[in-house]
């Protein structure tokens, strides 16, 4: 339940071991106002809090960059904002070992400066703007890319986080291979706040490549689409990311990248054109929204579109392109996404009607189903979300409660935010 | 064995289980003998044997679950098994136990070329699932050296490795769900076909877990696109310090080959009168350098790999002319553990990981420990990612030398830990590198990952002993218990 | 179950590694003697890696580990120190192809291979059989090492097979549901013909190149007295003299793969004798098994001072067909063969000599004739000796797989170098319903140098409609 004050004792405790302040309206969670606002600016200041919040039961709700706070549901309770923002230095850059060890209120734009200063990266898209590092990690978003490098779970070889006890504890460690132990990490990404809080984080990183080349044709119809996207990615020319932009009602547009060294992308290019067809064009950069949602980043104040994000086995895009053309009779639906790694995401405008809206993720999450994948509904305005199931079937769940029940057996990190209510 | 109670009564413990599996299983699944029992004493590390109590070899997922769930019930504990081909003691069984076999369970269900997925048994072989995914055009990409027979479950429970992580991945990056039989002898699935499941990551955590978690009956896998050209180039150098340069020139020239192997002398020595692999006369130590991927691509690195070797010593450098020509250099590389075995009558086998940087350092603080010891140790390594595999050599029949190549062994590993790397890259801690938990990690890490343990597996049944140095009991243990846990008030264990 | 209270219970202190090289003799009471029991030092070598286990055919059928290389190594070592012989124990050393396959694959080098010999000698000597298993083996050995007594089996097989009885009887299944291992043998009865007998000289033609002694087989001179004529032409035609002594008995293969020792010692001892009369330079053996067997009479007769270096003087003579033919290199004309060949490597001539690219260079030597390898290669065909007679059952499973292998090749004729398997994948094929020609490889090689058409080899080494 939302404690709108708390007493002064828990107050007092908070205030004493970190910088607090009252909350405002600019501080909502997904429309849940918290009561303080804390923000310490190290590992140990995170511990110090939540060892506080445990001692009088407050719940937490740990925030990077503030930009993804309106995915999942609403939190049932909201005792204390952790803003995260003030650990946001870069701890350790290993260029000759090609590892990176950031805090995890860093946002991911600055670490790739520093990285990139030796010539290499984090190879994760930043699809969400102004991201942090850790908000990345427990909201486990990922771009085009992620056909050649994976996402986060692929990137992340150490972590420090710190349990609703207040007790910090690392896992895995500076090296990428590492069987020691639990991959904690793992557990972490796409968590959503809601096991520990993620203080910092160590990445491996890959050498930026030389050159790259977009290669990008028009798609007929949902079975073009499918039949051109199984030619590039069963092909030899390696692509970094093969993404599908759908807008709502007609058209399409297959994108190939291509990185390498320059002689070798110039030949892999060419090999992607006679794929593509006769209407395939190239360029050195990327085409507009390349590595955006669908759903853009709506203006201050303005209703948010309900975001979904799509995932279903390669052989099932066709499918997802036809089901989302259908829907857009009732309720127009722009899908685009990467169709090499079977992960696209969807934007249905704010002002469509709820009922469209609840029929169209129904359509979309059986369809996604039935190609092994789900369809989750990230955001969306609150009728929307008070109207279907955000997260749809959960295999698992039972244990997936069980592993919540260990590391927060008050249910008090981000209480409801998660699958099944987690 | 032991059957409680008087005549007439139910079975207990393993005896019940046996009468389980007795009814669940065909004759030829449920081994009570002793001379067969003891068979599957060991694993792939024979420092530690222990007969089980019972060993079933269930045919479906059914089956498995059954036993699991009676052992659930009889709050028996069990140990899971593939090829028994693992490093570290993980299907090392329990004496009281009993011993879960997945080889029989070794059918490649399906593959999918256009979801470029394969669903198979625990018990399918490694190598079999490229060999049934080469004739579409894919492969399976990890391969650890004993790919030929270790099984999908137990890549699975260790993570493992091989040659070709380095670019590839591990086996976490690779399997993307499997269906699991929970230590309560339920069935759940984690993950999916598409990947990013919603929720918690379980199948994250148990790929790696080495059978506390679970035991996994049906595996799905990424199957990765056959490379247009491999060049795969066996380099000679004087020194492993010049091999090792090469490899950071390499890594930090942007080249990232599919695999950088390191052996150095005695290494190629014990390979060579094992195989004939032919390697480079009177080399330090060698590279096995793998560049694959689109031609064009592949021909640009390897003029840069063949210039930055000349640019470090090397003195040989021989390219594959063929497929067989490959296999053989590979074979040199990948019988090199059991190849040791013809020079020295016993040898430990380490699997240290460091960063990469701290390659000609450690390797140096390595000889010298063997130069003051007296114990020679080969080293076999993936230059690429650090992992090291020194091979700790000494003859046991020689008195005091088992204990000073465990000496060695244990220095090692503490290099590793002092330059920030890890004391397992690939085979997993098991029993062999339980006691080395908390040179790594600290009692609150190590009782954060025993949260996921009690969450799986709150009795305790599930491999127990494993990993971790001791164990911890999960809060309330539903069942016989009433009182202190006898681990607890024998001092071995803390209430968690 | 009984409980064992010498193995230590679990509670976080294990087992001690236990090394057996130290024992410098078997435990008492254990299911080894102190003769010839399998060696501690070989037992040792095995570093229980596993690579053995995909390559032997009983753990690719059943996935135990008892019935794998690693496993039936262990199982001799619980024998060593002191577990006691019992029919689980036996059973699994039974099953035991003795294909080694495990000797090809296994890194560290150990001689499996010599520790099956030495368990099954145990074994036979130590354990005592079922009745109706003994009653098996007595016939079985009373007959096939014995050539004259072999030819009469041919007598009464020829007339069924004159009258077609043989088909029916397989057909209906009756003579399987009467006598399992009688039924196996009736059905690998192959297609036969006239016995013809060698003289016990023969001059080379043109430059006599080398003088080599041949030794005719049991099962090879009775049932495939073809393939033994096809040898003798070959051997001359690339300049050969060849003497084929009289009375020169079995091997003794059969018996020394089957532990049955001193039987072995018999055999070996009457062939160094025959051998050591004819002076010859080399020995040719066209039968894989026998050769095997005749390259280790060195160890066979180790412990007889009369006949121990006798024995390794002969051993180092002894090479297989394709080995001398590959060693001489070929001075005959081959005419050409428009034939696809698939060659089946078998198990006495690729693992246990060595012998794999000889017999390739030999076919591909002759022009027109295309050569197809087979998938999983290295896995036994089931013949294994007897084998087939005394274990049915895998040995069908195995036939019928090696059979699907070949006949997935496409090629018309199946090649391979040794009686056994000649009959064992000949019966597994008829079962497929894809008949294919079957020659020995020197039987190729002879009909390309006499100019042969292919046809004949295609068409007339079929199984007969």
């Amino acid at each position: 339940m939302p404690t709108a004050t708390l007493t002064d004792a828990a107050r007092r405790a908070v205030s004493d071991v970190c910088e607090v302040r009252d909350a405002e309206p600019l501080d909502g969670v997904d429309g849940v106002v918290p009561t303080l606002v804390a923000r310490p600016t190290t590992t140990e200041g995170v511990a110090a809090v939540l060892r506080a919040a445990a001692g009088h039961g407050l719940t937490v709700v740990p925030r990077g960059r503030g930009t993804k706070l309106s995915w999942g549901r609403p939190p049932t309770s909201a005792d204390v904002l952790l803003d995260l923002s003030g650990l946001d230095r870069l701890i350790d850059h290993a260029a000759g070992d090609l590892i990176v060890a950031a805090e995890a209120g860093m946002t991911l734009a600055e670490l790739q400066q520093h990285v990139g200063g030796a010539g290499q990266r984090l190879c994760v898209d930043e699809t969400v703007p102004g991201a942090s590092v850790g908000g990345t990690l427990v909201a486990n978003t990922s771009g085009p890319r992620r056909l050649v490098a994976g996402t986060m779970r692929d990137l992340l070889i150490g972590i420090t986080v710190v349990r609703a006890d207040g007790v910090v504890a690392k896992a895995g460690g500076r090296v990428v291979k590492n069987v020691a132990g639990y991959d904690l990490g793992k557990l972490m990404i796409g968590s959503f706040g809601t096991l520990a809080v993620v203080t910092e984080a160590t990445f491996r990183l890959h050498p930026v490549p030389a050159a790259r080349r977009w290669v990008t044709a028009p798609v007929e119809d949902a079975r073009h689409a499918q039949r051109l996207a199984q030619e590039v990615i069963h092909s030899q020319c390696v692509p970094a990311a093969v993404e599908i932009d759908w807008p709502p009602v007609a058209g399409g547009v297959l994108t190939v990248l291509v990185e390498g060294r320059a002689e070798g992308v110039d030949a892999r290019a060419a090999t992607v054109r006679g794929l593509l067809g006769d209407f395939a064009t190239e360029t050195e950069d990327p085409p507009a929204g390349w590595s955006a949602y669908p759903w853009g980043s709506p203006e201050e104040g303005a209703e948010r579109p309900t975001s979904l994000k799509l995932t279903f086995a390669l052989s099932g895009l066709g499918a997802v392109l036809a089901t989302a053309r259908e829907l857009d009779a009732e309720v127009p639906i722009a899908v685009s996404g990467s169709a090499g790694a079977g992960v696209a995401h969807a934007a249905i405008p704010a002002e469509a009607p709820v009922e469209g809206v609840s029929a169209a993720v129904e359509r979309l999450r059986e369809t996604c189903s039935r190609h092994g994948g789900s369809a989750v509904v990230l955001d969306a305005p609150a009728a929307v979300k008070a109207a279907v199931d955000p997260w749809g079937p959960v295999a698992a769940l039972a244990l997936m409660r069980r592993v919540k029940d260990q590391f927060d057996p008050d249910h008090r990190l981000s209480p409801g935010r998660f699958v099944g209510g987690i | 064995m032991t059957s409680t109670g008087g005549a007439g009564a139910e079975p207990t413990g393993v005896a019940a289980v046996a009468r389980r599996a007795a009814e669940l299983l065909p004759e030829a699944g449920v081994i009570t003998d002793h001379a067969r029992l003891r068979t599957y004493e060991c694993d792939g590390l024979t420092h530690y044997r222990v007969t089980p109590a019972l060993v079933v070899i269930p045919e479906d997922a059914g089956q498995l679950a059954g036993i699991i769930a009676a052992c659930a019930e009889h709050d028996v504990p069990y140990v899971a098994r593939g090829s028994g081909t693992g490093l570290s003691g993980g299907a090392l069984p329990h004496a009281e136990g009993v011993l879960v076999v997945t080889s029989r369970m070794r059918a490649i269900r399906e593959v999918r070329r256009e979801d470029q997925r394969a669903v198979v048994e625990p018990g399918v072989i490694n190598l079999d699932v490229t060999r049934a995914a080469t004739p579409h055009g894919y492969y399976y990409a990890p391969d650890p050296s004993s790919q030929q027979v270790c099984s999908i479950g137990g890549n699975l429970a260790e993570n493992s490795g091989g040659a070709h992580c380095l670019k590839y991945g591990f086996t976490a990056n690779h399997v993307l769900a499997a269906d699991l039989v929970t230590p309560d002898g339920e069935l759940v699935t984690l993950g999916g076909t598409a990947p990013d499941s919603p929720g918690y990551d379980l199948l994250g955590a148990v790929v790696g877990s080495e059978g506390t978690l679970g035991i996994a009956t049906s595996v799905t896998v990424r199957l990765t696109r056959l490379p247009e050209e491999v060049r795969t180039v066996l380099v000679g150098f004087e020194s492993t310090d010049q091999a090792g340069a090469a490899t950071s020139a390499i890594i930090a020239a942007g080249v990232l080959p599919a695999a950088i192997e390191m052996m150095d002398a005695l290494a190629i020595e014990a390979a060579e009168a094992a195989v004939h692999c032919n390697y480079p006369e009177g080399a330090g130590a060698v590279l096995v350098i793998e560049l694959d991927g689109a031609a064009d691509e592949v021909e640009q690195e390897y003029a840069e790999v063949e210039r930055l070797c000349r640019d470090h010593g090397a003195f040989e450098q021989r390219l594959a002319t063929d497929p067989a020509d490959r296999a053989l250099i590979w074979k040199g590389r990948k019988s090199a553990f059991a190849a040791v075995g013809r020079i020295s009558p016993d040898y430990i086998v380490q699997d240290g990981v460091i960063p990469r940087t701290a390659l000609p350092e450690v390797l140096h603080a390595i000889a010298e420990l063997s130069a003051s010891s007296g114990v020679r140790v080969a080293n076999v390594f993936h230059a690429g990612d650090g992992n090291l595999h020194p091979l700790v050599l000494f003859d046991d029949a020689v008195e005091g030398a088992g204990e000073a190549a465990e000496q060695v062994s244990g220095a090692i590993l503490d290099l590793c830990i002092q330059h920030g790397g890890s004391i397992t890259g690939e085979h997993g801690v098991g029993v062999d590198k339980a006691a080395y938990m908390p040179r790594m990690y600290s009692d609150e890490d190590l009782d954060t990952m025993q949260l996921v343990r009690c969450a799986f597996d709150p009795r305790g049944i599930s491999n127990p002993g494993k990993i971790f140095p001791t164990p911890r009991l999960c809060g309330e243990v539903p069942g016989r218990h009433k009182g202190p846990h006898p681990l607890q008030q024998a001092g071995l264990a803390e209430v968690f | 179950m009984e409980g064992r209270t010498d193995t230590p219970a679990y509670d976080g202190h294990l087992g001690e590694t236990g090394s057996i090289v130290d024992l410098g003799l078997p435990a008492p009471g254990g299911a080894f003697d102190e003769h010839h029991p399998p060696d501690a030092a070989l037992v040792g070598d095995c570093v229980h890696c596993g690579f053995c286990l995909p390559t032997c055919p009983t753990y690719v059928l059943w996935g135990e580990e008892m019935d794998s290389p690693r496993g039936r190594i262990y199982l001799m070592k619980e024998g060593l120190e002191g577990e006691p012989m019992n029919d689980a124990m036996v059973s699994h050393w039974d099953a035991c192809l003795g294909c080694m396959s495990c000797v090809t694959a296994c890194p560290s080098g150990v001689q499996y291979d010599t520790l099956i010999e030495q368990t099954r000698a145990q074994v036979e000597r130590r354990h005592r059989r079922s009745a109706a298993d003994r009653a098996l083996r007595s016939l079985i050995f009373a007959i096939f090492p014995h050539p004259r007594r072999l030819r009469l089996l041919r007598g009464p097989l020829r007339g069924l097979q004159r009258t077609g009885l043989d088909r029916a009887l397989r057909r209906t299944g009756l003579l399987e549901r009467l006598a399992p291992q009688l039924a196996v043998m009736e059905s690998l009865a192959p297609r036969l013909g006239k016995p013809m007998p060698l003289p016990e000289h023969i001059r080379a033609t043109g430059e006599r190149r080398a003088v080599v002694g041949m030794l005719t087989g049991c099962v090879q001179g009775a049932f495939f007295p073809g393939v033994n004529a096809a040898t003798a032409r070959v051997l001359q035609a690339e300049g050969c003299d060849i003497v084929v002594p009289a009375g020169q008995g079995c091997c003794g293969a059969l018996s020394a793969h089957n532990g049955r020792e001193e039987e072995a010692q018999r055999y070996a001892r009457r062939l160094v004798d025959t051998f050591e009369r004819a002076d010859v330079d080399l020995l040719v053996v066209n039968a894989a098994g026998c050769g095997s067997t005749m390259k280790d009479y060195a160890r066979l007769l180790a412990d007889d001072p009369a006949y121990a270096e006798r024995a390794r003087a002969l051993a180092e003579k002894v090479r297989d067909v394709a080995e001398v033919l590959d060693e001489l290199g070929p001075v005959a004309e081959r005419h050409p063969l428009e034939v696809s060949v698939a060659y089946h490597d078998a198990c006495h001539l690729a693992h246990a000599q060595g012998v794999r690219a000889q017999p390739r260079r030999l076919l591909a030597g002759i022009p027109g004739l295309e050569l197809r390898e087979i998938a999983e290669p290295e896995l036994c065909c089931g013949s294994a000796g007897i084998y087939n007679i005394l274990n049915p059952e895998p040995a069908r499973e195995l036939g019928d797989r090696k059979a699907a292998n070949i006949v997935a090749t496409g090629a018309e004729l199946l090649v391979t170098a040794n009686p056994g398997c000649l009959m064992q994948v000949a019966s597994a094929i008829d079962r497929s319903g894809h008949p294919m020609g079957m020659a020995h490889t020197v039987e190729v090689l002879d009909a390309s140098i006499r100019g042969v058409p292919a046809e004949s080899l295609r068409e007339g080494t079929r199984p007969s409609a």
